[in-house]
Formats: C-alpha cells, sequence, structure tokens
C-alpha cells in the first residue's frame, strides 16, 4: 500500500497549552484508522490539522508538517483539499429546511466552478452515492427529519459524491443508538477508500479499525493494531482504572472492559490487586455486543 | 419543466402584471385602455402623458428594483448567517443612513437632492462596518445581529440628540424621511439601484454553492473548501451596498428583508439560487402593490411606505409565531 500522508513532528500550541505535541505517522491508501483517547486529548484537533480546516497549519502556534502525497499540505489551495479529504462532523443540523438533495448537492462543490449548475452527470452520482448507503428513496426527504444514523449516512454518501480519495469522520456513533452505530461504522470500514475516524468506543474502533492512535495530552501514545493499542496497562494509566483485554467469542475482535475494583465478581478478587493483563477468552467477561448485528449484515 | 421553474415563471408573469396594472393606481385616474395608449405611444391626452412616464412608470420600477433587492438582502443575509431572523436594517443600517440624512439635514439643506442620499448611503456603510469591526473583533459570527442592533440604538441616541438641539424643520423633514416614501423617486434612481441589484445578484449567482454550503455549519464549509470568514463578510458588503443604496433612495423600508424569504421558503425551497430568485420575484409585487395602497388609499395624501410595510411586517410576524406555536 502506498503512502498517501506523512506526518512529522507536528505540534500545536494555544497559550502554553500543548494540543498536539509531536506527533509522527503515516496513513497509507485504503486504511482505516480509529483515533481514540480521552476527552482533550487532542483527536479533533488532528483530525482539524489534517484537512487543514481555515488554513490552520498557518498558524504560528503550530510546527511540523502534514504532508499529501509528498507536498506540504499548505500548499494545496482549499478547492484542493476538498478534493482529497472529505469531512462528517458530529452534528450537522441545519435550521433551514434542506431536503436530502440539497445536501448531496454540497458534495459537488469541490469539482465546480462559477455559476455551474447541476447536470444529468451530478443527478446520476448522487443517486449513486444514496443507493451505496441504502438511502435513494429519501432523495427529497427533509434532512433534518432523518434519524441520526440516516443524517450520517447521508453526509457518508454526500462524502462519496465529493470523491475524496480520504474520509474524515468525527465521532460518527455519537449520539446514534446501538444498531446505527454498527450499520455507519460497517458502511464505512468497506467502502474502500481511506478512512480516519475519532471513535469514542474502544470496542467498536476495534472492531472495525485495522489500526489504532491512542492519543493522550496531545501525544500520540501508541500506534498499531487494535490488539497491541488497547494494551491493559496503558489504557488503565490514561483513564485511571483497571482494565481487561479479551477476544470477544462471536466477532473475534479484541475487546477491552473497564471496572471499579469494588464492581469485581468474588472470585476474581481473589487475584492479585491491580492491573489484569492476561488475555481472557470468556464469555462471561467479554464485552457483550449485540448478536444481531455481530452476525449478519446490517440493512434498514 | 418542474415545479420549482413552474413557480419562478408564474410569479415572473406576475411582476410584469403587476408592474403594468399598477400604473393605473393613483390620484389622477387612468383607465386601463388609456395606459395601454400611452405605453404604445398613442396617448390622448398630455397630462395622462406626463403622469404615467415622469411619475407613475418611475415609482413603480423604483418599487420594483427596491422590493427585489430589499428581499434578496435579506435572503443572503438569512443564509450566510444561517438566522432566519436576520434582516439588513437590523444592521443598523437604517440607523446609520438616519444619522447621515441628519447631519445633511442640518449641515447641507440647500443641496439636498445631492447631499440626502449620499450622506444617508455613506451613513449606512458606517454603520456596517462598525458592526462588522465588532463582530470581528468579539469573534462570534452568531453575534452579529446582537452587535448590529447595539450599534443602531448608538446611532438612533446621535441622531436624536443632533435633532433635538437642531432646527424644528430639519427634524420634521428626516422624521418623513425615515418612514420611507417613493413619492420623489426619479427614474436615475432605478438606473442606480438596478445596477447594484444585478451586480449583487451576478456575484450571489456566482457563489450561490459556497453559500449553500454555510447551511450545514462553517466547519462543513470550511471541509468543502470555502473560506467561510471572506464569503461572509463579502455577502454583507454585499447586502449592506444593496440597502444603503436602496435606503438612499427611498428611506427607511422594514420588514421586507425579514418576511419575503421566509414566504419564498416555504414555497421555493431554502437553498441560495431558488431563494434569491423567489425573493426578488416575491419581493418586486410585494413592494409594487404596497406603494399603490400607499399613493392610492387616502383622498388627499399619501401613506409612508415604512409604516405600511412595518405594519404589514408585524402582522406577519405575530402570524409566523401563532402558527409555529405547539399544538397540544
Amino acid at each position: 500500500m502506498s503512502t498517501l500522508i506523512n506526518i512529522t513532528s507536528l505540534s500545536w500550541k494555544i497559550q502554553q497549552k500543548n494540543i498536539l505535541h509531536n506527533i509522527s505517522f503515516n496513513v497509507r491508501k485504503g486504511e482505516v484508522i480509529g483515533i481514540i483517547g480521552p476527552n482533550g486529548a487532542g483527536k479533533t484537533s488532528l483530525l482539524r490539522c489534517l484537512t487543514n480546516q481555515a488554513n490552520i497549519l498557518a498558524n504560528s502556534n503550530i510546527s511540523g508538517s502534514v504532508q499529501l502525497k509528498n507536498r506540504d499540505l499548505k500548499q494545496y489551495s482549499a478547492k484542493e483539499i476538498a478534493q482529497h479529504f472529505a469531512l462528517v462532523m458530529q452534528k450537522n443540523d441545519s435550521i433551514f429546511a434542506l431536503s436530502v438533495q440539497d445536501v448531496m448537492n454540497m458534495g459537488l462543490l469541490p469539482h465546480k466552478s462559477f455559476f455551474a449548475l447541476d447536470n444529468d452527470h451530478d443527478k446520476a452520482q448522487i443517486a449513486l452515492a444514496l443507493d451505496k448507503v441504502g438511502l435513494r428513496h429519501e432523495l427529497h426527504s427533509h434532512f433534518n427529519q432523518l434519524s441520526g444514523g440516516e443524517q450520517q449516512r447521508v453526509l457518508i454518501a454526500r462524502a462519496l459524491v465529493q470523491a475524496s480519495q480520504i474520509l474524515i469522520l468525527d465521532e460518527p456513533t455519537n449520539h446514534l443508538d446501538v444498531y446505527y452505530q454498527h450499520q455507519v461504522l460497517q458502511l464505512v470500514s468497506k467502502l474502500h477508500i481511506t478512512v480516519i475516524m475519532t471513535v469514542h468506543d474502544f470496542n467498536l474502533a476495534s472492531l472495525y479499525c485495522q489500526r489504532l492512535l491512542l492519543l493522550n495530552k496531545g501525544e500520540l501514545i501508541s500506534d498499531g493494531t487494535p490488539e497491541e493499542v488497547l494494551a491493559p496497562k496503558q489504557l488503565s494509566k490514561i483513564f485511571g482504572l483497571p482494565c481487561q483485554q479479551n477476544i470477544d467469542a462471536i466477532t473475534g475482535a479484541t475487546q477491552v472492559s473497564f471496572y471499579l475494583e469494588e464492581n469485581r465478581l468474588e472470585e476474581n478478587r481473589l487475584e492479585e490487586n491491580g492491573l489484569v493483563e492476561n488475555k481472557i477468552i470468556d464469555d462471561k467477561l467479554a464485552a457483550p455486543i449485540d448478536t444481531q448485528c455481530a452476525s449478519g449484515s446490517l440493512s434498514e | 419543466m418542474n415545479k420549482t421553474s413552474i413557480t419562478l415563471f408564474t410569479l415572473a408573469a406576475l411582476v410584469i402584471v403587476s408592474a403594468i396594472a399598477s400604473i393605473t393606481f393613483g390620484p389622477a385616474e387612468i383607465t386601463s385602455s388609456e395606459l395601454m395608449a400611452c405605453l404604445v405611444g398613442n396617448c390622448q391626452s398630455q397630462i395622462s402623458n406626463v403622469v404615467i412616464w415622469q411619475i407613475r412608470i418611475p415609482r413603480v420600477l423604483v418599487a420594483l428594483v427596491a422590493g427585489m433587492g430589499l428581499a434578496i438582502a435579506g435572503a443572503i443575509l438569512q443564509n450566510t448567517t444561517r438566522n432566519p431572523l436576520a434582516d439588513p436594517y437590523l444592521f443598523g443600517i437604517v440607523s446609520g443612513a438616519g444619522l447621515g440624512a441628519t447631519i445633511a439635514n442640518i449641515t447641507l439643506a440647500n443641496h439636498l437632492t445631492v447631499a440626502l442620499p449620499l450622506a444617508a448611503f455613506l451613513g449606512a456603510l458606517f454603520s456596517v462596518i462598525i458592526v462588522v469591526f465588532v463582530a470581528k473583533v468579539i469573534q462570534r459570527m452568531e453575534q452579529l445581529l446582537l452587535a448590529g442592533v447595539a450599534v443602531s440604538f448608538m446611532l438612533a441616541s446621535i441622531t436624536q440628540f443632533i435633532l433635538y438641539f437642531g432646527e424644528p424643520f430639519a427634524t420634521n423633514r428626516v422624521m418623513f424621511w425615515l418612514m420611507g416614501s417613493l413619492a420623489r423617486v426619479e427614474m436615475s434612481n432605478f438606473y442606480v439601484i438596478g445596477a447594484v441589484l444585478v451586480i449583487a445578484m451576478l456575484i450571489v449567482a456566482a457563489l450561490h454553492r459556497q453559500i449553500d454550503a454555510l447551511l450545514l455549519g462553517d466547519e462543513s464549509a470550511a471541509s468543502l473548501g470555502v473560506n467561510v470568514d471572506k464569503l461572509r463578510l463579502l455577502m454583507l458588503g454585499l447586502c449592506a451596498a444593496l440597502t444603503a443604496t436602496i435606503v438612499a433612495y427611498c428611506g427607511g423600508i422594514g420588514f421586507v428583508g425579514l418576511m419575503i424569504p421566509h414566504i419564498v421558503r416555504q414555497i421555493i425551497g431554502v437553498t441560495t439560487l431558488k431563494l434569491i430568485l423567489g425573493s426578488a420575484l416575491i419581493g418586486a409585487i410585494f413592494l409594487i402593490w404596497v406603494d399603490v395602497i400607499a399613493r392610492s388609499s387616502l383622498p388627499h395624501a399619501e401613506i409612508p411606505i415604512g409604516i405600511i410595510t412595518s405594519a404589514l411586517g408585524s402582522l406577519f410576524f405575530l402570524f409566523i409565531m401563532y402558527r409555529s406555536r405547539p399544538i397540544n
């Protein structure tokens, strides 16, 4: 897989506070990467640097470099960046009654010149993208009246119309029911494009991402497979809670569970106090997962 | 042809019909057959010819472009600030124009034909510059409207201070001017407002996708390649120029920019191209007929047009609130 993005020694300081500190990693084409970490770890800030929003990288408090296809991101115009990166935000309400079609049309923007109107090719592209997320029948519906999961899927379809090679998602599963969490992430992981997303839920991240980046206080703590990054010792240190790593019996994915000492089952209390590092395969302790979601493919 | 096109064509036809039909209304009686004869250059009465070509037609045409301009300014402002209550008048434009008009009335009373519109225009631009400056300092676009209201009160208090200590005749003139009127407009006013309107519409049509992108939030727009701050500043400047030009010639005509886009969103759509086309057409029809009411409802006097638009606008506002009340 060829390297798309090189991030080297990226640091961002606001009023003496390190938002990001000395972050370096590469993104290869086609990877599905999850960025995890506690609140305020710098996850969303890192995404902002990637898309160079409002020329963030020109900010004097930012050092290091972000390269896209071996060229500094600062050398790209806003339009070129939009042709490479598509962003799906957490919250996307509009006070005006936009239709799904209106939202989809926005995705055409980076490829249109001034005055340009929509043509038949654009309409076909939009229909195709909505087909991929299973929402073609909602073309004329009001965007605000869709469920949270459907809105996320429309925005993912908009990203497809934007025809960018890299899809950036900021907490795509926030405010979603468990069914839609899986539906959205499964959709994203099967698009066969490069995906970088922040995910709050470690177990979801582990299930759908090939690679995880763990951030804490603006620093990149760990970069690797879910199994490597979700190391209990590391997570316990960051979150201040004992943690256990399991292999989920149904999906085979690495899962972690946090617990308070007082909630441990009696027989486990006999074990040595502190951090449990050994991996176990145990149905009872594995994080439960909706069997319907895990066993079959998801659909409306 | 789709539903939107049919609606827009129907509205365009209504604009033309309204413009022609409204010429027959006014203190001097003109029948429709007389109007038709005069329009094709076959006028029987010299008086009717003068009334039609030198008084009514300029007035109807100015009402047409002023209605278009005020409605479009409101539409642009609402979409770029994502605030359905945004109105060029809430950005202190009228208070600024009022201050300019007051200063002109006090200091240049003998040259008012030229000085009044110019001073009003400069005053309006001055207020917008202050509002934008304040919004830049506080770095919060959502508070632009509040900054506008504050600046509006500040400029109004300066105006009132000057008028209180100034001569009573100037006070009267300014008060009447602020109420808005199309009674003294000329054909040249139509050309100036029309030119600004055409430029504004071309710029908005060129950037309609960028403005649409703002409707789902600044961050979403930026990710689509839009320079949000620059775009918003450009649009604000455009609205200011448009409104200031209209206010300079016609005085204060409130609520058009607030009311018309609201109606357009219900019947045509919310995206920029649909919104500005619909607003232009409905705004034109609205102001043409409101001016008919202004000049023909009382036997020997005119009602200032701003009084009528404000009265209708506030009733409309209350009606909208009534309709959107929670129903148990």
